[in-house]
């Protein structure tokens, strides 16, 4: 059991190709890693290879014989009726455009909240203000969008409340459409806007200090070493941070679910609560076309941001 | 010289107000939550901000006793009976396989896996659900804490964060204990465990914050309010138990409530963890 090095025995390994030889030894020798990596590699297929093979198999059937033994394959018609629905393509539309809206607005603010909770002169407040900002990224979104939900409500809701306070019209929430989008994004961006704040913050603290320095005694203004001293230095920050958060706004459901159920009127109907609701109608094959779609434009952006930023890198 | 320090301190205040703002946006949910949960429905209605309620209401925690035919403590038991069983396997698996692929990357079969990961990794999260319900359907686990637990213990994020610890590991102390003459299985159980243990500690805890956070997974694969965790539970109330705003209000706080404590008990872990897991190299 303890012997590392497997024991030559001439005779038989002449007898297999080289190459196995070498590969077979190979495996023999790091058996060790193999039994480690094995119930790794078990959980990573049934729950993460097998669904995701199985979920694009399923796009190219019809949904009632999906389930059955022997699925009837009717190749792209689910995506070429998902590309012939409406209702589908400005999900779509309406899903690229939020993500552009979230990412801009989520990057830009916790770069600024970042620099704020960085100066001197917030040196005793700033870790209250970091752990408020924190606090909605680990709490269940459960709670915390259903809190919102009411706190929109014209009835009883806060906000309201607050705004009637302060003598302004009452804002209509998630009732009306276009207000329906931009509570959401409000929400989704008080939801995650603390997790970037925090990477910006933790990148803001690794700056190299002797840079800052000398643009001091050069006399520059504090606006013009935020121009540029800090932010060239936090471009891999900047980059990591849009990568992460195009992934997630391209995700964004649970906020739609919880709080206008795509409503009113489809203004919120996103791509993946789309789908979600085309599989609550059972309808398996278009719901996973749509699902494999998304999958795919992830994949696309990621390639294209992971490119770019190793290209910047080189500059 | 003065002018400008008058200037920076007007700058100063300034700051500290804009973030005492943003700090009361961040907060005042949560103590809305907790007020509301106190306060009956025509108090609500009368003066929706109150910061205090008029008088402890604690109608709505007695009532939420039973939901749906379910007791609450079946739910409490079930978010913590499933929190920690997923998170503990999934640190323990999690932690073997990030090892493994740290250590030897090259070995046939493990590029596949790392692969498998990646793509996992990229699909939608929540509308992986989809063709995990098909899955766990064949697996003949619907309806089962194993079906739910096992799909919980995949945690990419926590991968993230080992692979970045394990890389930070001195070569030379592998190295080294190989030339002593340690196998492998010894340079695992001897150097790599013991370092480990403070890793282990943080990427169990932000496990057990992010699964007490699951819903849809639960909803999809339980196959009745019997599997139901306090996330779920409070989310039926949202749409099929009618609309008691106080009882929701205080399901909201038996959620939220615990969490938010143990985050600030530990929260220079939590976020250190979090931190090193997003700035990967």
């Amino acid at each position: 059991m303890q012997t590392d090095t497997a024991v030559p025995i001439p005779f038989l390994a002449a007898l297999r190709p080289a190459r196995w030889r070498h590969a077979g030894s190979n495996i023999w020798r790091n058996r060790i890693f193999y039994i480690l990596i094995a119930p790794f590699a078990a959980l990573t297929l049934v729950m993460g290879v097998w669904p995701i093979v199985l979920g694009i198999i399923v796009s190219f059937t019809d949904s009632y014989t999906a389930l059955t033994p022997e699925p009837t394959y009717v190749w792209f018609q689910n995506y070429i009726d998902i590309f012939s629905d409406d209702l589908f393509l400005s999900s779509l539309w309406r899903t690229l455009l939020f993500t552009v809206l979230s990412v801009v607005l989520n990057v830009t603010t916790a770069l600024a909240l970042a620099l704020i909770l960085s100066s001197r002169s917030l040196k005793l407040a700033a870790p209250i203000c970091g752990l408020a900002l924190f606090l909605p990224v680990v709490t269940p979104e459960a709670a915390t969008f259903i809190v919102w939900k009411w706190m929109f409500s014209i009835d009883f809701g806060a906000v309201n409340a607050f705004l009637e306070d302060m003598g302004l019209p009452d804002f209509a929430g998630t009732t009306k459409p276009l207000q329906a989008f931009f509570t959401l994004v409000f929400v989704e961006w008080w939801h995650h806007v603390g997790f970037y704040t925090i990477i910006f913050l933790t990148n803001l603290k690794l700056l190299d200090p002797t840079l800052d320095e000398a643009a001091r005694m050069d006399g520059a203004r504090t606006m013009q070493r935020v121009w540029n001293v800090w932010i060239p230095q936090l471009r891999p920050a900047i980059a990591i941070n849009s990568i992460y958060a195009v992934i997630q706004f391209l995700k964004t459901f649970a906020v739609v679910v919880i709080m206008t159920n795509g409503g009113p009127n489809y203004a919120t109907n996103f791509l993946s609560f789309y789908a979600y609701s085309k599989f609550n109608l059972a309808d398996y094959g278009q719901a996973l076309a749509m699902a494999t779609v998304l999958f795919a434009i992830v994949i696309g952006l990621a390639v294209v941001v992971y490119r770019y930023n190793e290209k910047a890198d080189y500059r | 010289m003065k002018t400008r320090s008058v200037k920076d301190r007007s700058v100063a205040l300034l700051a500290w107000v804009f973030m005492a703002g943003v700090t009361f946006l961040f907060l005042y949910p949560f103590w809305w939550m907790i007020v509301s949960s106190f306060r009956s429905q025509e108090a609500m209605l009368l003066e929706p901000t109150r910061l205090l309620p008029e008088s402890f209401n604690t109608r709505a925690y007695g009532d939420i006793q039973t939901l749906g035919g379910v007791k609450l403590w079946l739910y409490t038991f079930n978010s913590v009976f499933i929190t920690v069983a997923a998170t503990l396997i999934a640190v323990g698996v999690t932690a073997l396989g990030a090892y493994a692929l740290y250590r030897k990357p090259d070995l046939p079969g493990f590029r596949f896996i790392q692969f498998g990961f990646l793509m996992t990794m990229m699909y939608p999260a929540m509308l992986l659900v989809i063709p995990v319900y098909l899955v766990v359907f064949q697996l003949g686990l619907l309806g089962t804490y194993a079906g739910i637990i096992l799909f919980l213990s995949l945690m990419p994020i926590l991968f993230l964060m080992l692979v970045q610890f394990f890389r930070s590991i001195p070569k030379e102390l592998i190295e080294s204990a190989k030339m002593d003459g340690a196998s492998e299985m010894q340079i695992f159980r001897k150097i790599v465990l013991p370092i480990s243990k403070p890793i282990l500690a943080t990427v169990f805890l932000i496990g057990f914050l992010l699964n007490w956070k699951q819903w849809l997974p639960i909803l999809v694969i339980a196959t009745s309010p019997d599997q139901y965790t306090l996330p779920v539970a409070l989310l039926s109330m949202n749409t099929e138990l009618g609309i008691d705003f106080q009882a929701t209000m205080a399901l909201a706080a038996i959620t939220t409530v615990p969490i938010i404590v143990l985050f600030l008990f530990t929260q220079r872990r939590v976020i250190g963890g979090f931190v090193a897991g997003a700035v990967k190299g």
